[in-house]
């Protein structure tokens, strides 16, 4: 037991209250446990279980796409099915609760074993008495069969029109900054194979702790941590490497990986290089323009369009109306509520109007039209089938429309009715 | 001696999870016996409905009933469970089970459900009021049942206790109070509208006084000693009981957790929680014990969960809620959320700026931990995430809560929430 505490520092409480539940039979009917990303839940429960040689299955939910894959993989790890040409075993098959539960009664001395079930909350997707039948298990199955839930979400979401009983609740709370940093330490022996210089334990301590403030706003799962801590130790050494700075210099390396950090906190979780954050969209130059039109098209209201789009629209009354939109809130802005469709004719206008020289309309325009809508820049939202009056909305957001205008020099604020208030 | 002590908890423990005896609840128990008891003897067929809060109460009762039954005279009990027989067919089949007519139903082959039920039922028919042994239906989630197409299997029961067939009794099990109205009027007509209500407590005494002396029965080991146990070791683990009932603090906290909840669940969730924090250091259970189970009680899920975010996170729901409070509570997107984000970044020159992937990331396990959820609009399929509509699940009160608490937090953000809106 002192190895599991010593391999998951920081879950101390958490393992001393799984061991008073699990050390002696009899063994709660069902727990709860319920804790962030890698907070340690699963690995935790089956260390534990493992140690004192109880029998557990253990499932994870998202591998069961429906219950009978559930109740199959269960029964088959509870009775030892092992797939072997030379003892064949047969597979259990089972469809429903009522089999699982009658099946589970057989298997030998199925008293006092375990059912791991990891995420937990999947179940709600299952039948509506999957999840009453396993928090209920002991009482259908009359034999002594715990049932241990690892999920993220809140007991309370489970709640539904179906009487639960209530299992037994294990938090595991999200580790602090100093238990990352301590966790963290532990990979020392891999950031040792990673490095080309010789480090030692300190160099790595300082390391982290100029690495941990970085990203623990952003994020607090571990495992994520752990891989961006790895991912960057080699940049960190790399001054010391090339013999620039001494390895005790810690505020120059500081200075040194501190832009590497910001670059990397905006691909955190994307797992993609941070010196290509998103790949540079090429688009032919007319495509530019038609997707420029598209999105004005599909942010606007078309009643706009006469005073947006033609050179001489004649003096507009003000009207309540205006007033009153123009002190619309933000949030109603329809570059928040996003994009509206638009008919293809509608799109051409913009784009004739918008663009500079005088370009025919050809086929070529129309295949750059069906091959934004490829490239899922343009989707389709009028019926596949019918082929005219086909309506389209822009799937691109307003940044990456800003870069594109700026390309090919064109100003998009000038055009939406959001920004230019009229 | 630690022999005694791991003995004493072991059969508490046990007496707390299985133990099949009901206290009190004289005159219920005499009812149905009775019922029972003329169904068995003298061949009168009969339906019943047991309605009492969730907790396996009702079953244990009619366990008990049952249990006084046995040797009277001979009978067969079919039992049926709602989570497992989700449907006719299933609950036919296990019936057929029940009644060891599976060699009868073997070579047949039945076109349909219905074929199959008159096979069954011409099988209980043919037997006179005499002749034959009654048959004891217990339905256990009754109100499982109610929802089974056209409710064939109820109306027949019922239809069966009504006529002068094979002497049968339909014991129905539930929790729902409502449960006369799920029934369709031509099975209601059938039943015969017999309900008793099993509450917890009872009108004798006060609540107060009910809860604690559940609490002595279920803790207070009994004058025959149970294997393993001295008699000197349970005389001090009584006296210790007697003593920890009288203590006024203890009855302070009883009062507290009745004041959440009064069932035999919540009590019985609460002493195994203290009878599995018993180790061998300290072996005797305290009012402390008592008062750190009930506080685990207490706390709200919610703020745990809101706890283990990260700053970026806590950032977004404060966010949201501040879109709720200005908007009225009215739904807000991904896009909404992001701009107001990102005002307050700005505006604070020690926020990191993260960039809008990793935000959307935040955003998604907000989801995932469902402290938002999606509402549900025309055509929102079809939308992009950034623009689908969300609410949000907390209340303000837990967000204050758990900003109050989390530790490490910016205090920007702090301030953020504080701050006055309008």
């Amino acid at each position: 037991m002192d190895a599991l505490s010593k391999s998951f520092p920081g879950r101390e409480p958490q393992i001393a209250q799984l061991l008073a539940y699990f050390r002696a039979a009899p063994y709660p009917p069902a727990v709860y446990i319920r804790g962030g990303p890698s907070s340690g839940k699963c690995a935790i429960v089956s260390g534990l279980l493992g140690a004192l040689r109880i029998r557990h299955a253990l499932v994870d939910l998202v591998e069961c796409y429906s219950s009978k894959v559930l109740f199959e993989l269960v029964l088959n790890q509870l009775s030892g099915h092992r797939v072997d040409p030379a003892v064949g075993a047969p597979f259990a098959a089972c469809d429903h609760l009522m089999d699982f539960v009658g099946q589970l009664g057989r298997i030998e001395d199925v008293d006092g074993s375990v059912v791991v079930l990891r995420h937990a909350e999947e179940l709600r997707k299952l039948e509506a008495n999957v999840l009453a039948g396993f928090l209920g298990l002991r009482q259908l199955t009359r034999v002594r069969v715990s049932v241990v839930l690892l999920s993220e979400v809140a007991f309370e979401k489970y709640y539904h029109k179906l009487n639960l009983s209530e299992p037994l609740k294990v938090h595991f709370p999200q580790y602090s900054m100093e238990q990352l940093l301590h966790i963290l330490q532990l990979d020392f022996p891999h950031a040792e194979q990673l490095s080309a210089v010789q480090v030692d334990r300190e160099f790595h301590r300082s390391y982290l702790s100029v690495f941990l403030p970085v990203f623990y706003r952003a994020c607090r799962d571990l495992s994520e941590l752990r891989h961006m801590s790895r991912k960057h130790f080699a940049q960190y050494c790399q001054p010391v490497l090339d013999q620039q700075l001494r390895a005790q210099d810690s505020l120059a390396l500081w200075k040194r990986i501190a832009p590497i950090f910001n670059a990397a906190t905006s691909v955190l979780y994307l797992r993609v290089s941070s010196k290509h954050p998103g790949q540079g969209l090429e688009l032919p130059f007319y495509s530019k323009y038609l997707l420029i039109a598209a999105y004005l098209a599909s942010y606007n209201s078309s009643t706009d369009d006469k005073r947006l789009f033609m050179k001489f629209h004649g003096k507009k009354r003000k009207t309540r109306h205006d007033i009153e939109r123009k002190n619309k809130p933000s949030a109603h802005l329809n570059t928040q509520i996003g994009p509206k469709a638009f008919t293809l004719d509608r799109l051409l206008a913009i784009f004739y109007s918008i663009l500079e020289d005088k370009v025919g309309f050809n086929n070529h325009l129309l295949i750059q039209v069906s091959s934004l809508v490829q490239l899922q820049l343009l989707s389709l939202a009028s019926d596949e089938c019918s082929l005219d009056e086909r309506k389209y909305k822009c799937n691109v957001n307003f940044e990456t429309i800003q870069t594109i205008a700026r390309m090919v020099g064109f100003n998009v604020r000038k055009f939406l009715t959001d920004f230019s208030h009229m | 001696m630690p022999g005694d002590f791991e003995a004493i908890v072991k059969y508490l423990k046990e007496k707390v999870l299985y133990s099949d005896e009901v206290v009190g609840k004289e005159k219920e128990k005499k009812q149905v016996l009775n019922l029972l008891r003329r169904t068995v003897v003298d061949g009168e067929s009969n339906s019943m409905l047991l309605i009492g809060p969730q907790g396996a109460e009702t079953s244990k009762l009619v366990n008990s009933v049952l249990k006084e039954l046995e040797g009277l005279k001979d009978y067969i009990i079919v039992e049926l469970h709602g989570l497992l027989h989700t449907d006719d067919r299933l609950a036919l089949k296990s019936i057929t089970f029940q009644l060891n007519l599976d060699n009868a139903v073997d070579g047949k082959v039945f076109g349909s459900f219905a074929e199959n039920l008159a096979f069954l039922l011409a099988c209980l028919r043919t037997g006179g009021k005499e002749s034959s042994k009654s048959v004891i239906f217990i339905l256990q989630a009754f109100d499982l049942f109610c929802a089974h197409h056209n409710q064939t299997l109820l109306y027949n029961l019922f239809d069966i206790s009504q006529s002068a067939q094979t002497p049968i009794c339909v014991l129905g099990l539930t929790c729902r109070i409502d449960v006369i109205q799920l029934l369709e009027k031509r099975v209601k007509s059938r039943f015969s509208h017999r309900q008793m209500f099993l509450y917890a407590g009872s009108e004798e005494t006060s609540d107060l006084d009910f809860a604690l002396d559940r609490m002595a029965w279920y803790l207070e080991l009994p004058p025959k000693c149970p294997v393993g146990i001295t008699s000197k070791a349970r005389d001090a683990w009584n006296l210790n009981v007697q003593e920890l009932l009288k203590n006024k603090k203890f009855r302070a906290v009883t009062e507290r957790m009745i004041g959440l909840e009064l069932s035999e669940q919540i009590l019985k969730n609460v002493l195994l929680k203290c009878l599995y924090s018993l180790t061998n250091t300290d072996q005797l259970l305290t009012v402390n014990q008592f008062e750190k189970e009930l506080e685990s009680l207490e706390k709200d899920e919610m703020v745990q969960v809101l706890q283990d975010l990260s700053a970026l996170e806590i950032c977004l729901i404060v966010a949201m809620q501040h879109h709720s409070d200005i908007y009225d509570n009215s739904p807000m997107n991904f896009e909404m959320v992001y701009t107001r984000y990102v005002k307050f970044a700005h505006k604070h020159s020690s926020m990191q700026n993260v960039q809008r992937p990793v935000v959307m990331k935040a955003f998604e396990h907000i989801e995932a931990i469902e402290l938002i959820a999606m509402v549900n609009q025309q055509g929102s399929a079809k939308l992009q995430k950034e623009y689908q509509f969300f609410k949000l699940l907390v209340t303000p009160q837990q967000i204050s809560e758990a900003i109050g608490k989390m530790q490490g937090l910016p205090t920007e953000i702090v301030q953020w929430w504080n701050s006055s809106l309008i």
